[in-house]
């Protein structure tokens, strides 16, 4: 059976098999403000755990209580086996955390940079900065000899990220690991990070991108004003709250809503008409291509000089977010 | 991974990493160098200029100059700058996120403090032998002998880390490292006047400034003293205000001062920076 090592005022959280991280109740409030209020959550040995949710939904303050830097005001976690609040050096052995901000020392050179990390993980100094030069050739920044703050933006992230991983953490947390980057830098990072889950990694991606969790992660859970309001694998959250195709319409002026819904709603395989401001109606629908036409004969072929643009395109995170809190993640 | 660790050497001491990557900021940080380094010097050179041309009168035999007695506040001028270094410093690392990302290693905050410290006492050492070959080698300044040269080199040493001390306690406090050093030359500029260190003073506030008692100390026992022995047993520091307060008081009072400014900046900063 296992052994009750968590356990913090009333809430006792247990190791689980094949587990990596526990969580059971997490609470953090900056005074009236509840940034994390009541999170349970379970992540898989691993397995990359995507956090998704719009700035400010308590996404950070998760994972710098996650990674011992914040203390909880109530519930725990378990990582590892080790218990969060009582073994926090342990914790801290396991851990490689990328933050959201660009944490580099901009008078030192990449590598130097890289290789402090590695020595204060106590890697010797030899080995450290062998692993340095394999993992920034990796990243593609080999071979820069100046000073950091002469690396442009992207640079500048990728080396943030290269301090996270040159111990070959056991648990990684990247906070929105892509922010600001290019499309181009964007997909190397994206491309490294599936390349981490080979090595058995157990990686937690925050991220208010829904393409970047959708594509990456194995596991869901979006959160909203501190709270976790759903989880699943990406698929299974797109079917179960998505409402099936969608198309968005963006007319010229505010249409009346309440006659789109009045014709489109006779038809049968119309689920749900939305109103997203902006003057874009979101028609949701199942079926094929033949009720793709009937919708948009029927929706707006009389409003033909209304319309301004028309697009189709299968669910999205964003459509789920949309569908549990009324709001899109970038609100 | 240990198995090679083993073999490719020991874990390095994080303490001793931290403090060459804190020096190897410090030194390439042109703008710093100069307001550490360039400052001082340039009011050296210009004391030199105004200052070595007037004879006076001084307890010890031979001929000496005003400049000789200004020489020990320009070494206390130099290495109190190192309240603003350290201020700015880890006001930057609690800014920048720094702090927060070695708070996610296996590190600890007491290798954080030992290496932050160590890394300025290095560059205090750096800045003294800079001074003193400026001032003993090169503009030919007075001093005793040899040996009291040294301790005052350990005198200004003590006292630049005191100064790191303080500007910890002002890094606690600034939200940024621009506030730190506003807040550094808030306190230093007027203390470094008021302690009578750069030009005489005569007035009993300069004793509530730490610089004085480094000056004082420095200049009795590099210009002033006989030897050491005689200095801790009979001498009172040479006051403005006619007071007796014995060498070895002023050394107490500074040594304190390095104390409690250390202990009390590491308690506040750890508190303003635990969340």
């Amino acid at each position: 059976m296992a052994q009750s090592i968590g356990a913090y005022n009333n809430v006792s959280v247990e190791p689980k098999e094949g587990v990596e991280i526990n969580v059971r109740g997490l609470k953090k409030y900056f005074k009236e403000i509840k940034a994390v209020d009541g999170v349970d959550l379970q992540v898989k040995k691993g397995e990359l755990f995507g956090l998704l949710g719009p700035n400010g939904a308590g996404k950070s303050t998760m994972i710098r209580m996650l990674t011992t830097v914040l203390t909880p005001d109530a519930g725990t976690a378990i990582i590892a086996g080790l218990d969060l609040r009582k073994q926090r050096v342990e914790i801290r052995k396991l851990l490689g955390v990328c933050p959201q901000e660009i944490v580099i020392v901009e008078t030192l050179t990449a590598e130097e940079n890289v290789t402090f990390v590695a020595q204060m993980h106590g890697i010797p100094t030899p080995l450290a900065k062998q692993a340095a030069s394999r993992l920034l050739s990796q990243l593609n920044i080999a071979g820069r000899k100046d000073r950091a703050k002469n690396f442009s933006g992207g640079m500048k992230r990728r080396l943030n990220l290269a301090m996270a991983l040159i111990h070959n953490p056991k648990i990684i947390f990247l906070d929105e690991p892509t922010a600001g980057l290019d499309p181009q830098a964007r997909r190397l990072v994206w491309d490294f990070i599936r390349d981490l889950k080979n090595t058995g990694s157990t990686i937690i991606l925050t991220t208010h991108d829904m393409v970047e969790a959708d594509v990456l992660s194995d596991h869901i859970a979006i959160i909203d004003q501190g709270k976790i309001i759903a989880q699943g694998k990406p698929q299974e959250l797109k079917e179960k709250f998505g409402t099936g195709n969608i198309l968005e319409i963006q007319f010229l002026h505010q249409p009346d809503l309440d006659v789109v819904k009045e014709k489109l709603q006779t038809l049968p395989f119309i689920t749900k008409v939305s109103d997203v401001g902006e003057q874009r109606v979101l028609v949701s629908f199942s079926g094929g291509l033949k009720n793709f036409v009937a919708t948009l004969q029927q929706g707006i072929v009389e409003h033909i000089n209304e319309v301004e643009n028309i697009s189709f395109r299968q669910n999205t995170l964003e459509d789920v977010f949309l569908h549990l809190t009324g709001r899109r993640l970038r609100e | 991974m240990t198995q090679d660790r083993t073999k490719e050497g020991k874990a390095p001491n994080k303490a001793f990493v931290f403090s060459v990557m804190s020096l190897k900021q410090k030194v390439r940080n042109a703008q710093a160098l100069f307001y550490t380094l360039g400052f001082p010097i340039m009011f050296t050179v210009i004391f030199y200029f105004v200052f070595s041309n007037m004879e006076v009168q001084g307890p010890s035999p031979g001929p000496q100059n005003a400049f000789d007695y200004g020489f020990p506040g320009m070494i206390i001028y130099a290495t109190g700058l190192l309240c603003n270094s350290a201020a700015i410093f880890f006001a930057n690392g609690k800014k920048n996120g720094m702090l927060e990302r070695l708070d996610t290693m296996p590190v600890g905050r007491k290798n954080i403090f030992i290496g932050g410290l160590l890394a300025e006492t290095w560059f205090v050492i750096l800045q003294i032998l800079i001074m003193f070959g400026l001032g003993y080698g090169i503009m030919n300044v007075y001093y005793k002998d040899v040996g009291m040269m040294l301790i005052g080199f350990v005198i200004a040493v003590v006292f630049g880390i005191q100064s790191a001390g303080l500007g910890i306690i002002l890094a606690a406090y600034a939200k940024s490292p621009e506030a730190a050093n506003g807040f550094a030359m808030m306190y230093f500029m007027p203390a470094i006047f008021a302690s009578g260190a750069l030009v005489p003073f005569e007035s009993p506030i300069v004793y509530f400034f730490p610089p004085y008692w480094a000056k004082q100390i420095f200049l009795q026992i590099t210009v002033d003293g006989d030897n050491l022995e005689a200095l801790m047993k009979s001498s009172s520091l040479a006051t403005s205000t006619e007071i007796g307060i014995p060498l070895w008081g002023g050394l107490l009072i500074l040594i304190a001062l390095t104390f409690a400014f250390l202990a009390i900046g590491i308690a506040i900063f750890q508190k303003k920076t635990s969340v």
